[in-house]
């Protein structure tokens, strides 16, 4: 019999066995993906997020690289003295991680983020956007989306703003790489993450965020749900690098997104008889930004 | 103020050079002389022309540091405490609502144990007021940073350099303390230490092998479950009973070096024979000692390690004062409570100990002039009012 020959994508793991986070939870792949390519020499800083658990508690560290815990509002600015701090002990290899969620990036540290980019530091920041305060207990965040349910926005009502456009707000602070990330496309994924390793400044990852207990899936449909958000356009996957955007895929066909939200019990009451309105909203919303991205890229490379 | 002819007959400093400096240029020369190597910095009035001044020096390369535009005082507070994880020496400075709005990270710096000198320019808050007042960093008390509060220019200078020691070795945050504009922006004669005096006294930053380097991975930070809690906050509490200790041996060990001594507080004409012994901080100190010819009778304590509190030397201060004493406390600061801090720091460091009748007087706050007529108006307040607290210069 000839030899097997196993070609994994993770050649060699970077984080330690076991997780502290919920069954289906993206944050664990997430950080093993990035840690094995981002390698050792590496300075995760994390703000207040359902990562500041799954990192482990005192005396644990989840990655063979650093960890460092910082306060919700400012893991960008800690990022600053840190990257600075090894770049005048001459570490100038180490890559400085801001590890982050959403209500960290969205919301409560917008400022630091904004500041940092504006600077140009040197720092991968990475936001697990799993739309809400998962590690709070499903708190609404303006990560949201449209339409959700959450505990502060809770059954028979439901969110009816859209989400800021943070990647429209961070990639307008002309920054070299901005992208978002899916994990049910691991191999774009991964190029995304050498490519903000690479980049010359600050540069920004979003990665649709799979959380069963807050999306209220299925544990085992985590990849598939997240490659759904890509294939019905309610998460599409693009990058910036300064102000020119690029479309990383090109659904082949036309889903409408109550297949992806169907599948998630934050949604469920959308599917009730006499709310169908709030589904047309959404699928009209989640079209008019697409060709807005479409266009974009178009207008990208012409000056 | 500094008596001009005082400072013509005053000693020489051997390897010192004279400077005319505002308290601001003063403690940006130290930070200099320190040789703090990450400056992050967020402007805000009366402490700015520190961060300006320092942004020149680095500028024009003649400091080597990294200086940081941050993005708000808690961001600059944030990044203060990233790069002493890694290991940098830090120094940054602000005032009045940046000190507010950097309070959460106060703590986390301080709970991190993370040492670095930071100054502060006092000034209230809401309704707009940017003069001299110490709410703002006696309101961060509890923080459990090292607080010094400064009375001259020149103390300024030498308590950074102090400051620099202290926090290193017990890895203790220090926080200077200076009046805004009487001092911030007042210029004065300033005795300069050359670099190399310095440096023979404060050592490079030295690493203890727990900072992030990037190169031996180690977790800082992490949730502390309830068990193990407390021996962090044990551990920290043995080293804050030694900074009283330390800051008179660290004031004494500079002063064999500098030639100024200083320690945790000063005692100014305390004796069996003081009838009245004003408690004091900073540039009211000052205008007091210029009344003590007229009054023989008056004493000050000058309070200049204000937390830890350091009851030891206050007793120790206080020991040949006869137990008819009056004890009056001078508050720039107001805490929302019936007493000012430094009532409240007295009592408890006195309480079980001595008895004296204390009196507290709010004087001089949102930077109203505590003028030498102002401390006649007090003593002879104390002498007739029988009220224990007391609004001096009060319509
Ligand atoms: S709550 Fe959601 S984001 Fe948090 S650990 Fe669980 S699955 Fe992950």
């Amino acid at each position: 019999m000839a030899d097997l020959v196993y070609k994994f994508l993770i050649g060699e793991e970077k984080v330690y066995p076991g997780a502290l986070s919920c069954r289906g939870c993206g944050w664990a792949l997430l950080v093993r993906h990035i840690a094995s390519i981002l390698g050792e020499n590496t300075v995760y800083v994390v703000p207040a997020s359902c990562y500041s658990i799954i990192a482990g508690p005192y005396g644990y560290n989840h990655v063979k690289g650093s960890t460092v815990h910082t306060v919700f509002a400012a893991a960008p600015a800690t990022a600053t003295g840190v990257r600075a701090a090894l770049d005048r002990q001459g570490n100038k290899d180490a890559n400085v991680v801001v590890l982050a969620g959403d209500g960290g990036t969205f919301d409560i540290g917008l400022q630091s983020l904004s500041g940092a980019a504006s600077r140009g530091e040197r720092i991968i920041y990475v936001c697990n956007n799993n739309g809400a305060y998962m590690n709070t207990g499903i708190q609404t965040s303006t990560a949201t989306p449209y339409g959700a349910v959450t505990t502060t926005n809770p059954n028979p009502s439901y969110k009816k703003t859209w989400p800021k456009d943070l990647m429209g707000i961070v990639s307008s602070h002309n920054i070299p790489y901005a992208a978002t990330c899916s994990l049910a496309f691991i191999q774009d994924f991964r190029r995304k993450v050498e490519r903000a390793k690479n980049a010359d400044g600050f540069s920004f990852l979003m990665i649709d965020g799979p959380c069963p207990p807050g999306h209220k899936t299925d544990p085992s449909q985590s990849i598939s749900i997240a490659r759904l958000a890509v294939e019905t356009k309610l998460f599409p996957l693009f990058e910036v690098e300064h102000h020119r955007v690029k479309i990383n895929y090109y659904p082949k066909k036309e889903i409408p997104v109550e297949e992806c939200l169907k599948l998630q019990g934050r949604f469920r009451h959308l599917f009730k008889e006499n709310a169908t309105d709030a589904l047309k909203t959404i699928q009209e919303q989640v079209d008019s930004n697409w060709k807005r991205l479409v266009k974009l890229e178009e207008i990208s490379y012409q000056f | 103020m500094t008596d001009v002819k005082n400072m013509e007959n005053a000693v020489e400093f051997k390897r010192h050079n004279p400077k005319i400096l505002k308290g601001n240029f003063a403690a940006a020369e130290a930070a200099k002389l320190c040789k703090a190597g990450f400056i992050p910095a967020y402007p805000i009035t009366p402490q700015t022309t520190i961060v300006e001044e320092l942004s020149r020096k680095v500028a024009t390369g003649e400091m080597d540091a990294t200086y940081v535009n941050m993005d708000s005082e808690h961001s600059v507070f944030a990044a203060a405490m990233g790069a002493a994880m890694a290991g940098e020496r830090v120094f940054t400075a602000t005032s009045g609502q940046g000190l507010f709005y950097a309070h959460e990270v106060l703590h986390a710096i301080a709970h991190f144990r993370l040492p670095m000198v930071v100054c502060n320019v006092g000034r209230p808050s809401i309704p707009w007021n940017i003069w001299a007042d110490q709410t703002d960093s006696l309101a961060q008390r509890d923080t459990g940073w090292i607080q010094i509060y400064t009375e001259t220019s020149q103390e300024v200078l030498d308590t950074i350099i102090q400051g620099y020691i202290i926090t290193e070795t017990l890895d203790i945050p220090v926080m200077v303390v200076l009046d805004a504009f009487y001092l911030s922006h007042t210029s004065e004669n300033v005795w300069v230490p050359e670099q190399s005096l310095v440096d023979e006294f404060l050592p490079p930053k030295q690493k203890k092998g727990v900072e992030i380097d990037g190169y031996h991975p180690k977790a800082i930070g992490g949730l502390i479950p309830p068990e193990e809690y407390e021996t962090f906050e044990y551990a920290w509490w043995k080293d804050a009973l030694k900074v009283e200790d330390l800051v008179n041996t660290v004031g004494k060990q500079f002063g064999e070096k500098f030639g100024r001594n200083y320690q945790a507080v000063e005692a100014i004409n305390i004796n069996e024979k003081t009838e009245m012994v004003f408690v004091t901080t900073s540039t009211i100190t000052t205008t007091v000692r210029g009344i003590l010819n007229l009054h023989p009778e008056i004493g000050i304590l000058k309070i200049r390690l204000m937390k830890p509190f350091p009851k030891k030397s206050v007793l120790e201060a206080l020991k040949p004062l006869s137990d008819n004493a009056l004890i009056v406390n001078i508050e720039r600061n107001f805490l929302g409570g019936k007493e000012g801090a430094l009532m409240q720091e007295m009592k408890r460091a006195l309480y079980g100990e001595r008895y004296f009748k204390m009196y507290d007087i709010y004087a001089g706050m949102g930077g109203k002039d505590v003028s030498p007529i102002t401390i006649e108006n007090m003593i002879d307040k104390v002498r007739s009012n029988p009220d224990e607290i007391i609004w001096i210069d009060f319509e």
